[in-house]
């Protein structure tokens, strides 16, 4: 409810197509309104990742254009792309934390995209690490860490920056459901809190859609579906009907 | 640990750590000559491999071993031209690409280019799991992965050599015939008069041995690697590392040896 | 509709696909070396207008000079000996008298071996060093979090590389020089038995010897980072693209400093003739 287009959409991707050897994206269209929580669903190898990439100014479409916080990010060239970054944070798929420590990881982005007094920023490191749980590792190494532990360094690290929109590329792949579910909470609250918009990627549909407002589904590079997630549970599509409640029978 | 103590105990931890990558290379090369008597080779892995190092590498040795021979002949220039023997610089660039530089640069260059890419491979095939696969299949990985690879980088590398030879007498000839006038024909006579054949096998010989070393070297790092793809990259660069270290001082032996 | 697009496209996109496969070895190494180009101009465009990190140049210097200085100082001991043996060789043959090899021996050092030679493997140790470990860095897209947080990757990790291999390449070299002449000096006093004192005759060498030598030292610790630096950065795909990064880095580097060894040999006999 929260996210209807009342003020238009944030990220707004149109008729994106992208090949590396063989075509990825094949014409996608999507708009991601204000405020609200897009889970991009659908099976391995359909180009979620590439998509979330796109959107995040790190791969170049070849055809269309897509906005990100009213600029055309399509437009721009890579250093000012690199401005826009202030806007945008991200969730890595395999953590993809430095060899600093935690805290080092976390004010990164901080240090490099703002002017900030030192003490500021350990104080903002030091609110976010409580944010997620994890209270006073800041001198601890990531490769010290579990794999759920190295997730919430991520989510600490993508969104110190209180960037307006921000990127999760499966934050919960390879992590037990109950550490999953802790991910996708705390994903929703930080969201609620910073009032950003965000789109989330993920295989595991059953607990991505506990926190969803609005779902999405890419199949073979082309947006099958787009709705709420009522809509994606009662789809008549045979793809989503089949994705959403885990049959083996189907087109997939 | 005290402080003064730190020093040489970092000195015997690198030796020791020599010595041991030095005594599984010899282990190494102890299965392999077992594995050869009598030859058990596995044919098609053995050909397939010879094509791709040699054709692999049959550009860039080229490449290499022309400028090579430019080179020499700048370097040999002003020397003769003190001693007033400008005839002397063809078999002055010859002799030195022969039995030293063609060896030394083809061995280097073939060290980054079919070394390295073994020692990756091997490691790839280590940290995916698919060495311990061949062993449940009840496949050896010596006669089945190393013997083939290590067989044709001996015979790749010494053909490459004698592929370099030529090419480095051609960049000879033209950096010679720019720089000091010196007409192709003079220059190849003059060189032949003074040259011997032993000359060019030196460095056939050196190639053979600078060939098992590399191929030892870096077989036996691919099979050490460990911790996936930060793992590769470690083994690739001790590989490159150890092989070049292994023909300089085969090299300097050689040299004397064969003086 | 659907249909009549997809018989359309399927033409072209077989086209396409048949490039792909097929990239014309020119075309390949056309759009490498643009790269290339590309990433040099950026990392002199960050030198000038980068965000400096505390202590990355120096860790590096270190990672770069002191790791590759036991290496270098074997290698260039090695090659020290072995030159001077195939000069007293050849000299043998001209002139039966040694008594100027030392000079010349001085002359050949600064102006070709230590740089030139020495450069391979210093390109060796550190261009696989340097392409394995950013090639690790993207694929476990550890480069993208550094773009996502405004570093270039460029910035954060070539230019520093680039900066301590020009320093320490230079310092690597000019050590290595001192160490392969001590050792080209035990070889001809102890196997040719040549008098001691026309090693320390440097009479020979001239400032404009000097100057190429160390002309040649700075060009290729510069263009051993940034080739192998670009290899790294074009990583793809998981464990087997590091280990070809890699390899790729090792070639590319000794091959620019083939060329480069060739450009400025020629250029450097008549700007600084010997």
């Amino acid at each position: 409810m929260r996210c209807r287009e009342r003020v238009g959409p944030v990220i707004r991707v149109e008729d994106v197509h992208l090949r590396f050897k063989a075509p990825v994206l094949k014409g996608v269209s999507l708009h991601i309104p204000e405020g609200c929580i897009y889970v991009l669903i659908g099976p391995g190898a359909a180009g979620k990742s590439v998509l979330l990439k796109c959107i995040a100014g790190l791969l170049r479409p070849q055809r269309g254009r897509i906005w990100v916080a009213g600029e055309e990010i399509t437009a721009l060239d890579d250093l000012q792309m690199m401005q826009l970054r202030k806007k945008i944070g991200m969730l890595f798929q395999n953590y993809a934390l430095f060899d600093l420590s935690v805290g080092e990881n976390i004010a990164f982005p901080l240090r490099r995209l703002f002017d900030l007094p030192q003490n500021e920023i350990e104080e903002r490191v030091a609110e976010r690490l409580e944010r997620v749980a994890l209270p006073g590792i800041q001198n601890r190494i990531p490769a010290s860490l579990s794999g759920g532990q190295k997730k919430r360094v991520g989510v600490a690290r993508a969104t110190i920056a209180k960037a307006p929109v921000v990127l999760y590329d499966e934050p919960t792949a390879g992590l037990d459901p109950v550490t999953s579910q802790k991910i996708y909470n705390l994903i929703r609250d930080e969201q609620r809190a910073q009032k950003s918009t965000v789109v989330v990627i993920s295989s595991d549909v059953a607990g991505a859609l506990t926190i969803a407002d609005r779902v999405g589904m890419l199949h073979r590079g082309e947006l099958i579906f787009d709705g709420t997630v009522d809509e994606a549970r009662t789809s008549k599509h045979p793809a989503v009907d089949q994705f959403v409640h885990g049959k083996t029978e189907g087109p997939l | 640990m005290s402080t003064a103590l730190a020093l040489p105990a970092k000195i015997g931890a690198s030796l020791l750590q020599i010595a041991e990558q030095a005594g599984g290379i010899a282990i190494m090369a102890g299965q392999i000559l077992r594995r050869l008597l009598p030859p058990k080779i596995d044919r098609i892995e053995f050909f397939r491999n010879m094509y791709r190092m040699g054709v692999q590498s049959t550009a860039i040795v080229a490449a290499t071993a022309f400028f090579t021979g430019c080179i020499m002949v700048i370097q040999a220039a002003p020397i003769v031209q003190n001693f007033n023997a400008n005839h002397y610089v063809g078999w002055s660039a010859m002799f030195t690409t022969f039995r030293e530089i063609g060896p030394l640069l083809i061995a280097l260059m073939f060290n980054g280019r079919v070394g390295a890419n073994n020692t990756a491979e091997l490691g790839t095939m280590v940290v995916t799991e698919q060495i311990d696969a061949l062993r449940a299949l009840a496949i050896d990985p010596v006669t089945y992965l190393v013997v083939p690879r290590v067989l044709s980088m001996i015979i790749t590398m010494t053909a490459l050599v004698i592929l370099g030879d030529a090419l480095a007498i051609l960049g000879a000839i033209v950096m010679a015939n720019v720089m000091l006038d010196m007409h192709p024909v003079g220059f190849v006579n003059h060189a032949l008069e003074m040259l011997v054949l032993w000359d060019f096998l030196v460095g056939v010989i050196k190639a053979f041995f600078y060939g098992s070393m590399i191929s030892l070297s870096s077989c036996y790092f691919g099979l050490a690697t460990r911790g996936g793809a930060p793992g590769v990259g470690r083994a690739v660069n001790a590989s490159v590392v150890a092989s070049a270290s292994g023909v300089f001082i085969a090299d300097y032996i050689s040299s004397f040896v064969l003086g | 509709m659907t249909t009549a697009t997809e018989t359309n496209a399927m033409p072209t996109k077989t086209d396409a696909e048949a490039e792909v496969r097929k990239p014309g070895a020119f075309q390949f190494y056309a759009e490498e070396l643009s790269d290339l180009l590309r990433v040099t101009i950026r990392t002199f465009y960050y030198i000038v207008r980068g965000k400096r990190e505390k202590g990355d140049v120096i860790r590096q210097c270190f990672e770069i000079g002191n790791k590759s200085m036991f290496f270098m100082a074997v290698t260039m001991a090695f090659i020290g000996a072995i030159v001077l043996f195939q000069m007293c060789m050849q000299a043998k043959r001209i002139i039966p008298d040694l008594t100027m090899i030392g000079g010349m021996y001085a002359k050949l050092l600064i102006r070709e071996l230590a740089p030139s030679v020495g450069a391979m493997p210093f390109a060796t140790r550190v261009g696989a060093g340097i392409a394995a470990e950013i090639g690790s860095m993207v694929v476990t897209e550890q480069t993208d979090a550094l773009r996502m947080s405004g570093a270039d990757p460029v910035d954060y990790l070539v230019v520093p590389r680039f900066v301590a291999s020009v320093i320490m390449g230079t310092i690597v070299l000019v050590l290595g020089a001192g160490i392969a002449y001590g050792a080209g000096f035990v070889v001809g006093v102890t196997t040719f038995d040549i008098n001691p004192n026309t090693f320390i005759n440097f009479t020979s060498v001239k400032g404009g010897d000097v100057a190429l030598g160390l002309i040649k030292c700075v060009c290729y610790g510069g263009i051993i980072a940034l080739v192998s630096s670009q290899r790294g950065l074009r990583t793809f795909g998981g464990s087997e693209g590091v280990g070809i990064a890699t390899t790729q880095a090792v070639v590319g580097s000794l091959f620019a400093v083939i060329v480069a060894n060739f450009i400025l040999s020629s250029v450097g006999h008549f700007v600084f003739p010997p």
